[in-house]
């Protein structure tokens, strides 16, 4: 299999260039969409790689639990530079494990926790909490709930209200907390898929701010409702920790997005332009990603079964 | 009986506690002003020993939904929220607690830089014109 084992570990960066083209210039659900499945496809190719050199990396230190066979120099040569690859592939699979686990604990945790905090109101789908502190939130659950402060509300007029509400609304119809639960578990498996879970994360807000805009029907009146709420905001208590970049942030972005044309609802780009050939990059990327890991999988199968003992 | 820490109280189960909270704030509400723990136990139909009461008014008290005063020996409880109320501390103790929150829960807006602010402002701004414009 040579090189092409270590292939699906780099190959990620194929999707740096395509998360930014993407979202500029993708319907936001067809971007989000993409933008998964790639992150899904490609953290599960690199993470089966990081397996396979973990066998062959095990199988040379002494007193492991594999067959004997499986260390011969027949199936160390399946894998260039086996010694360093295998050794840094055990504790990097460990790492990976135990990062993907801890992020999809956590998950549960905060949304059990937030569902408890609100047991003992009745189960209407919108709570209104008496805080001032402003804030919203789509809160995913064997009951959806939007969660509104009226701190939050208060900063609104009745139109912006209704865009927040189609908002949230619109994160929980379109379930999009499991496309960020999946480009988040792709970022712990491969720490190059970083940029399509910022890329995806922004690209939900804003289908979910196009969906607004479609049931209240006015796209500047779901802009005001975004850029006020931030406003409102912007003194709450948040550690702002991205905030050294001097490129405009999300909220902006997402305003002068609502205030300029509606995007088209063309699923795939013309392929003779920057996007589509970015598209069309990034299947390239993923397609043979998902194949060289085939081909790895299939070749290392093969040969540590000739190398088992019957 | 003054073991207002409530160490000893036999605690339900975890998902009972929210419901709990609420039944014995409700309670308290009800309350003509403040009252001891027992008064609470005995609104409550006596379903729940002392000790599962003074360990919820505690809880209560952490959270700021009830103050309390010491008279004599014992406390006097008085609720200050109402269910609603309670959901809202609950909820900015979980948010306050779980630093990467915005990675589960989708939130409305991010946080705003202070160009991300002007930028914004300034946007807002030719909506309001074209408003006036039309």
């Amino acid at each position: 299999m040579g090189v092409f084992v270590f292939l699906p570990l780099v190959l990620p960066l194929t999707a740096w260039p395509v998360a930014r083209l993407a979202e500029h210039h993708l319907h936001p659900r067809a971007a989000t969409w993409l933008l998964s499945a790639v992150a899904a496809v490609l953290a599960l190719c690199s993470t089966l790689c990081l397996g396979l050199l973990m066998v062959v990396g095990t199988a040379q230190l002494p007193g492991n639990p594999l067959p004997d066979g499986w260390s011969d120099p027949e199936v160390r040569a399946a894998v260039p530079y086996d010694e360093i690859a295998g050794r840094i592939a055990i504790p990097a699979l460990l790492a990976v494990l135990l990062a993907c686990t801890g992020t999809a604990w956590r998950h549960l945790r905060v949304r059990r926790r937030a569902e408890r905090a609100l047991s003992g109101l009745p189960g209407s789908p919108v709570a209104v909490l008496p805080d001032p502190a402003p804030y919203a939130y789509a809160l995913p659950g064997r009951r959806d709930r939007i969660v509104v402060t009226t701190g939050m509300l208060a900063g609104l007029d009745a139109g912006e209200r209704r865009a927040l509400f189609a908002h949230e609304r619109a994160h929980l119809a379109r379930r999009h907390h499991r496309f960020l639960l999946v480009v988040q578990l792709a970022a712990r498996a491969n720490p190059f898929l970083r940029p399509l879970r910022t890329a995806v994360v922004y690209s939900t807000e804003r289908w979910a701010d196009e969906e607004a805009a479609q049931a209240v029907g006015s796209r500047r009146t779901v802009a005001r409702a975004v850029g006020k709420s931030a406003l409102i905001s912007r003194g709450s208590p948040v550690p702002a920790l991205t905030h050294f970049t001097e490129a405009a942030g999300p909220v902006p972005r997402r305003v002068a997005a609502l205030l300029g044309p509606a995007p088209s609802p063309r699923i795939w780009p013309p392929a003779f332009t920057a996007v589509g050939l970015a598209a069309w990059g990034a299947t390239a990327g993923t397609t043979v990603s998902a194949l060289s890991s085939a081909n790895a999988t299939v070749t290392l199968f093969f040969i540590l079964h000739a190398a088992t003992p019957m | 009986m003054t073991d207002h820490r409530g160490a000893g109280g036999a605690v339900p189960r975890r998902r009972g506690q929210g419901v709990l909270e609420t039944q014995v704030l409700a309670a308290l509400r009800a309350a003509p002003g403040p009252v001891a723990a027992g008064w609470v136990q005995e609104r409550l139909g006596g379903d729940l020993a002392y000790t599962t009461v003074v360990t919820i008014l505690t809880r209560l008290h952490v959270k700021g939904a009830v103050t309390r005063e010491r008279s004599g020996r014992s406390f006097q409880w008085t609720a200050v929220a109402d269910e609603a109320g309670l959901a809202a501390l609950r909820m900015r103790r979980v948010l306050d607690s779980e630093a990467d929150r915005e990675a589960v829960l989708t939130s409305f807006v991010s946080t705003l830089s202070p160009g991300d602010e002007r930028l914004l402002r300034a946007l807002l701004d030719t909506t309001e014109d074209a408003e006036e414009g039309d």
